[in-house]
């Protein structure tokens, strides 16, 4: 019931696709909201002039499945484009959510926005870690299928590699951790959770 | 007189008739005919759609249809495809898995489209039917591979597992071992899906699979199993006539040449797909089986550029059906127009669908070429980013066969390119000359008269798809109050309010759907419909807040509209409100 009210509100503004806040970190010049906020005016103006330099793409636009979409997303992020959707996943909860990384500056505000969508508070990275149960770490799972913790790379770096992210009680992250560098001799990467 | 008919056959006969009869359409006119007729069709139901899952319960389903053994059923409206329907929206499959666990013990499949399903639910599947045959997930999820272990595991009649466009979630380490839980004395496997597959699969579990298999016709795998592998399955599956491959980047001297021998024995493969990111050289591979093929989809080959599409698809002379990325451009659509003279599906995806300027040579050119040259074209969906209504005209007269038209001009609101019109003539050509035209998706700038056309002369189109198009109330009024066969309606962007919606209520109970987001409806609108017509679910999806506590001139965000014999539905999240405001789960 917590995700009611102010809560909500914000954990949807990076859920929803056609939510232009989710697109205004990236193209802060472009206004997105034209396609939403339509006035009656717009469409008596029939013939808009081709020199229009206002571009009006948003989000969830041109209808293409998603599927067909991650296939693009290596080149999407190439040309600096609108939206990176990843999933995020918390133990325990059986369904994921979907994040827009590009609406995110970087890894604070994206420790923020995870805030506001599950009901816990996520270590910052590099921040001293607190062996409690109360606690968790984000993980993420790169290109080639290790799971690594949040903040082990500069943002932009995390971007390229990035499949998908995962709140992890931070004491079970570390028996892993502990695990790991019992077998490997060290700690990345990382395999999936114990 | 009807009832005298129906019991001069004894209910035996009647029965045996029947089972010829398996349209739905046909089994629906039936069971209207009389009441013994509507019984005897009733018990002898087996297969069972369900276009929308809140359209009926199970329990409604189950007192009708008390034997059913295939059951399909579609969950999310279409553009939850888009990103335009929230998480958390609804279409859980659970109560019907659970229901039809008790009820149908001989259901033998279940195909499910758009819903979303639970590991619990896959492995209650595994359990509860004792002939299960067949499980179609398309762009599901909900579920990881621990759901499709179970499955494997214990339905020892698996014939076909499909997972096509499904979200699977793969979050343990021995994700890719699901495949290992098929027993060893399994063998009836037909048809294998799992190219959306983010996770290795076990190779070697894979390669038993297939070796033991001697019915496997289909077999799509995902890209992470690399081609040199490829060779192995071919090997041990040379009946295989669907096939998918992985990923294919670098191109080996060794791998190539296994590849040819293999593909070069397998006689029967008529449908190829998959090719992720693959390294061109390798294409002569298949070149052997091109006259073969009557399907190919490359639209996850982002790597084949105009020359190697041109040169692969003049081989296909029997090609029906062809996904491409826009790579193909106007050049190879002309060689395709050439070559492919049984060719009745294209679909022509953008390779940079978020640029703005155009990365390839594909203009309205390559669509006209191939309406001229492929007289059993049928089915289109063509994305590009100018056309003019000259072309439209010209496609339209070249086919009047068509019976799916999709145009996405990528930028909203293009004008013809040549004069600066709108395309409303060009689309209006469409509908006039196409007759059987049944599904139609609209794009560039368009007034309320192609809307007039479509009223006018889309007499049995059922699914049309709007987006930034029409200019006030009457456009949404002339599609609502003229095609008389539509089923879905789904709009985005459109400046469509509560008049037409209003004034076309009836209409809407004729229809399975109607979507409608960033358009002009109200709340107060939403809450009359739904007083006015009680069998309509009017739900409003807003992540905003109440819908109510805006002014009454404030649009909602977005509307799903769907007819229903079982009422309000119980798992509305907190985001979709209804008439009944204050029952939703936002104001307790």
């Amino acid at each position: 019931m917590g995700i009611k009210s102010e809560q909500h509100s914000s954990a949807s503004s990076i859920d929803s696709s056609s939510d232009p806040s989710a697109a205004g970190a990236s193209s802060s010049s472009t206004d997105l909201r034209l396609g939403l906020s339509i006035s009656s005016s717009y469409y008596n103006d029939l013939f808009p002039t081709p020199t229009t330099t206002t571009r009006v793409q948003p989000l969830s636009w041109p209808p293409i499945r998603s599927i067909l979409r991650s296939a693009h997303l290596d080149k999407a992020l190439d040309h600096k484009q609108a939206s990176l959707f990843i999933k995020i996943y918390m133990e325990g909860i059986p369904i994921g959510r979907k994040l827009n990384l590009f609406a995110q500056d970087g890894y604070d505000s994206l420790i923020a926005t995870i805030a506001h969508m599950f009901p816990t508070t996520v270590l910052c990275p590099g921040a001293d870690r607190v062996h409690s149960d109360k606690y968790h770490v984000l993980t993420y799972e790169d290109k080639e299928g290790d799971w690594m913790m949040v903040g082990d790379v500069p943002w932009e770096m995390f971007l390229n590699n990035v499949k998908r992210l995962k709140i992890t009680r931070a004491d079970s992250f570390d028996r892993a951790m502990a695990f790991l560098k019992l077998i490997n001799g060290g700690p990345l990467p990382l395999g999936t959770n114990s | 007189m009807k009832m005298m008919m129906g019991s001069s056959f004894p209910e035996e006969v009647l029965e045996h008739v029947f089972s010829f009869i398996e349209r739905d359409k046909d089994r629906n006119a039936i069971s209207t005919v009389c009441q013994s007729w509507y019984e005897i069709e009733r018990w002898s139901r087996r297969r069972v759609f369900v276009g929308n899952c809140y359209a009926v319960s199970p329990l409604i389903l189950i007192k009708r249809f008390p034997d059913v053994r295939c059951l399909e059923l579609k969950g999310k409206p279409h553009f939850a495809d888009f990103n335009l329907v929230p998480e958390g929206w609804g279409a859980y499959v659970s109560p019907w898995i659970a229901a039809a666990s008790t009820a149908y013990p001989w259901l033998e499949e279940i195909r499910l489209k758009r819903m979303v399903i639970s590991d619990d639910s896959l492995e209650l599947i595994s359990k509860s039917f004792k002939n299960f045959k067949v499980l179609v997930l398309s762009s599901c999820e909900g579920f990881s591979t621990e759901g499709l272990a179970a499955i494997a595991a214990n339905c020892r009649n698996l014939r076909e597992l499909d997972l096509r466009e499904s979200e699977v979630e793969d979050l343990n380490q021995s994700s890719g071992h699901w495949l290992s839980h098929f027993p060893d004395n399994y063998t009836s496997l037909v048809s294998l899906n799992i190219a959306c597959l983010n996770s290795e699969v076990s190779f070697t579990a894979l390669e038993r699979l297939v070796g033991r298999c001697p019915n496997l016709r289909t077999l799509r795998l995902n890209r992470a199993v690399p081609l040199d592998r490829l060779a192995i399955l071919l090997r041990r599956a040379p009946q295989l006539v669907e096939l998918g491959t992985g990923e294919a980047s670098d191109l080996r001297p060794d791998v190539f040449s296994n590849l040819s021998g293999a593909f070069s024995g397998c006689k029967e493969l008529k449908s190829l797909s998959g090719f992720w990111d693959v390294a061109p050289g390798y294409l002569p591979v298949v070149y052997p089986i091109c006259p073969r093929l009557t399907s190919l989809n490359l639209s996850y080959a982002a790597t084949i550029q105009s020359s190697d599409l041109i040169k692969l698809v003049s081989q296909c002379h029997n090609l029906q059906k062809l996904w491409v990325l826009d790579y193909i451009e106007d050049l190879g659509l002309e060689a395709l127009a050439a070559s492919c003279k049984d060719l009745r599906e294209l679909r022509v995806f953008p390779s940079e669908p978020f640029g703005a300027e155009p990365n390839v040579l594909l203009t309205e050119q390559g669509l006209v070429s191939v309406s001229e040259g492929c007289p059993k074209l049928h089915s289109v969906l063509y994305f590009c980013r100018q056309m003019s209504n000259d072309a439209l005209r010209t496609i339209a007269r070249n086919r009047p066969n068509m019976t799916r038209f999709r145009l996405c001009i990528i930028e909203p609101r293009t004008p013809d390119y040549l004069n600066h019109q709108s395309l409303d003539v060009g689309f209006g050509a469409i509908v006039e000359h196409c007759k059987d035209l049944r599904r139609l998706s609209l794009s560039g700038l368009l007034t309320d008269r192609v809307f007039e056309y479509i009223g006018t002369y889309g007499k049995k189109l059922e699914m049309l798809s709007v987006a930034f198009a029409g200019d006030s109330d009457l456009g949404l009024h002339h599609v609502l109050s003229g095609c008389e066969n539509l089923r879905k309606l789904e709009i985005r962007d459109c400046p469509f309010g509560d008049k037409a919606l209003l004034a076309n209520a009836a209409k809407l109970e004729t229809m399975r759907s109607l979507w409608m987001s960033s358009c002009s409806v109200s709340f107060g609108a939403c809450k009359l419909l739904g007083q006015k017509m009680p069998r309509l679910n009017v739900e409003v999806i807003d992540e905003r807040g109440p819908p109510g506590s805006r002014p009454e001139s404030c649009p909602v965000e977005k509307l799903y509209i769907y007819r229903t014999i079982s009422g309000q539905r119980f798992d509305m999240p907190g985001f979709v409100w209804t008439k009944d405001e204050n029952s939703a789960l936002g104001l307790s």
